[in-house]
């Protein structure tokens, strides 16, 4: 027989109980669309995060504090085992002050640039505000790192670290308007007002530092306004005016940069650890948003499996039926010549088949709603809208492919046993059937 | 029919079930048949005749004993090379019609062609000239399920010589039918023998038709208890029948054999 004719039986076959063959392609419908979109949606917020990662920059860059402080997160993190055994070793207000000499360890470890070694303090403003309006606006600012990074601006430049002489700011892009500019361009070079006020008295200084450069809307930056190290130091001393003098001089965080052509990340991190320190690069910062996803996505493609495996079962129940009813014609088809070979192939063909349509149908339907949601998202006041680059749903041709190749291969195992059943028939006893 | 023994058995045995339940349907049967002839097995209900048949028409194997076709033993073959002789060499009439209700007349002619891996344009043409053989070509397009019983059986034949079989098994052809529409059944059946040469082999109940052929072989408990010939039927000499070029179907050459034995 040829491999046409089975073929056109087989969908021949399928086609003679549509409402039967429907509901089996329906089954694997439901795992083809949750697998399908579970992966395209993973590939959206993989793809928009490295996309952050490389607008970041940020190679190089180390975020370090001691290893206490770090474990004190993770005891955080834990705190679903049950409370842990207090150690009089250890302090458990959180974060642990760097010493003195541990900083000049640090700047001795081959790799870690020694001038790049710095304090990452954290400033608060209390309001910004501009020549151009009479409100006031919150605002959240940071001092700019060091190293690599790179701040995707839509107008302007990035600060100059080095200059001592000048006050300079980067905004958020939502910032221009609000404080009555009409672009981005207009804001650059005009100076704004910042509010920073002490921790304990809450007496108000201002600074008026200079608008350089304004930042497009991303996961990274969060919102974040960038300050040079001179304008940072300075809303640092105003923040801490009151502190007590040792607290003045405690170092709880440093940012630093390493050589990362030449040095292994992971040699540098065991030896901060011998001196007690911790570090973490951009990478693991953004591997930990990727974990979370990945871990929500990853439930829902397990959802999407146990949805195959049933709709596979689903699949045996169909064609063993198929195999029942199709008792004679089976015996009459063998009587006639067709070998059990060729009667193995035609179930295991519908069963492909099931397999193939539904998995289609599964991919189709996702990919419309895919469509659907990433058009309303970045609509005018879409929640996406501010992330013109974020795709929530991206089909790739490999998820597709291996989408489609994984549920024909489930069909296929599905579809061995019925077609086992039906190949082992002898033409005689099928034929006395009935 | 000639003198070539196209068919025989020897010591043919065939029991079903196990131990207690063990029983013997066939016990011992020797018979030789002949290329172009018309054989009757005859018998009462459960004497074994379809059993018999069955094991003739290589549907299943004997617990002991030995068939021969053109001379060579069958048990000696493959499974492929069953399925193929089947395929080209045997036409089968089954009692109980054995279609596929659902599908078209043609199809269900076409079925053995379909299964031989013809190309459609060559098998469609082969049916349909089967089809008018027994009369049916108006019906070609028809469900099958539609037809009459009478007309339903010219289907099966059209289906049983549409592979130009050298033998046709034919298992109670006549017995779902009225005597008008049975004996048109008979009537096409021996022209093919007579036209073409083909070799019958009947199981049936109907005397009248058994007496029909050349001979009868009657079975009483899975035994043969007499055979009797018909002087008067003499069967001429086989003349083509399909016009067109048979090459293909031939192309397997399982059963040419007996030429050069001969
Ligand atoms: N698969 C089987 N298992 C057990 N016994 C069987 C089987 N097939 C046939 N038999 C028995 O073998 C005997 C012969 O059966 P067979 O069908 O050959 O009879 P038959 O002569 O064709 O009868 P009928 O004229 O009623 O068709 C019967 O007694 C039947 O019960
Ligand atoms: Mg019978």
């Amino acid at each position: 027989m040829k491999l046409i004719d089975i073929i056109k039986d087989a969908n021949r076959n399928l086609l003679r109980n549509k409402l039967r063959s429907f509901l089996t392609i329906l089954a694997i419908f439901i795992g083809s669309f949750s697998i399908i979109s579970t992966s395209a949606i993973q590939a959206g917020v993989n793809d928009f995060i490295d996309g952050q990662v490389n607008s970041y920059g940020g190679e190089g860059y180390l975020a370090i504090a001691s290893k206490d402080s770090f474990e004190a997160i993770e005891n955080l993190q834990n705190a679903s085992d049950g409370p842990l055994e207090y150690n009089p070793d250890k302090i458990q207000t959180g974060a642990t002050a760097i010493e003195p000499a541990t900083i000049a360890k640090l700047k001795d470890i081959a790799g870690i640039d020694p001038d790049s070694v710095q304090e990452q303090k954290t400033i608060s403003v209390d309001y910004i505000t501009s020549a151009q309006t009479d409100k006031k606006y919150i605002l959240s600012a940071e001092a700019l790192p060091p190293g690599h990074i790179k701040v995707d601006t839509v107008a302007g430049t990035t600060p100059d670290l080095n200059n001592r002489d000048e006050y300079q700011i980067l905004l958020p892009e939502d910032y221009v308007s609000a404080l009555g500019y009409d672009d981005a361009a207009a804001i650059i070079g005009q100076t704004v007002t910042l509010g920073v006020v002490d921790q304990y008295r809450h007496e108000t200084k201002k600074f008026t530092p200079k608008v350089v450069g304004v930042i497009a809307p991303g996961v990274v930056s969060l919102g974040y306004a960038y300050t040079n190290t001179f304008l940072a130091d300075d809303i640092y001393a105003e923040n801490s005016k009151y502190y007590p003098a040792e607290l003045k001089e405690q170092v709880f965080a440093l940012t630093a940069s390493y050589d990362y052509q030449n040095y292994d990340i992971a040699t540098i991190k065991d030896e901060l650890e011998e001196i007690g320190l911790s570090a973490m690069t951009v990478e693991d910062i953004i591997g930990q948003i990727k974990s979370f996803f990945d871990v929500i996505l990853g439930v829902f493609k397990i959802f999407g499996f146990i949805a195959l495996l049933a709709a596979g079962i689903g699949i045996v129940n169909t064609l063993f039926m198929s195999v029942q009813e199709r008792t004679r014609e089976i015996g009459l088809d063998k009587a006639l010549g067709m070998s059990s070979r060729h009667v193995f192939l035609g179930f295991t063909l519908e069963a492909i088949s099931l397999g193939f349509w539904g998995s289609l149908f599964g991919i189709a339907v996702s990919m419309t709603i895919g469509h659907l949601a990433n058009t309303a998202f970045h609509a005018e006041n879409g929640l996406l809208a501010a992330f013109p680059t974020f795709n929530l749903a991206t089909y790739t041709i490999h998820d597709i492919i291996n989408v489609v190749i994984l549920i024909i291969f489930i069909a296929f195992i599905a579809g061995t046993l019925p077609a086992r059943q039906a190949s082992r028939k002898n033409p005689i006893d099928a034929l006395r059937y009935e | 029919m000639s003198n070539h023994v196209i068919l025989s058995t020897h010591g043919l045995r065939k029991s079903y079930g196990k131990r207690d339940n063990r029983f013997e349907a066939l016990r011992g049967i020797n018979i030789s048949i002949k290329q172009g002839e018309t054989v009757a097995i005859v018998g009462k209900s459960g004497s074994g005749k379809s059993t018999l048949m069955h094991l003739l028409a290589l549907l299943d194997k004997p617990t002991k004993g030995i068939i021969e076709l053109d001379g060579a033993d069958t048990s000696k073959l493959r499974q492929g090379q069953l399925n193929r002789l089947r395929n080209k060499k045997f036409g089968f009439v089954f009692q109980s019609f054995f279609m596929n209700a659902n599908d078209s007349v043609l199809n269900n002619v076409i079925l053995p062609l379909k299964i031989a891996g013809l190309r459609s344009h060559r098998r469609r043409r082969q049916a349909m000239h089967a089809l008018k053989t027994v009369g049916l070509e108006s019906k070609a397009k028809n469900k099958a399920n539609d037809l009459s019983g009478g007309q339903k059986q010219r289907v099966c034949i059209a289906r049983a010589i549409v592979n130009e079989p050298e033998i046709i098994f034919a298992d109670e052809p006549t017995g779902n039918l009225d005597s008008v529409t049975g004996g048109k059944i008979e009537d096409l059946l021996f022209e093919l023998n007579r036209k073409q040469g083909i070799t019958l082999i009947i199981v049936t109940h109907d005397a009248e038709l058994a007496k029909k052929c050349d001979r009868q072989i009657r079975l009483v408990d899975g035994r043969v208890a007499d055979e009797s010939t018909n002087p008067k039927r003499r069967t001429p000499k086989p003349t083509s029948y399909f016009t067109h070029d048979t090459g293909d179907t031939d192309a397997d050459g399982i059963l040419n054999t007996d030429k050069e034995e001969a």
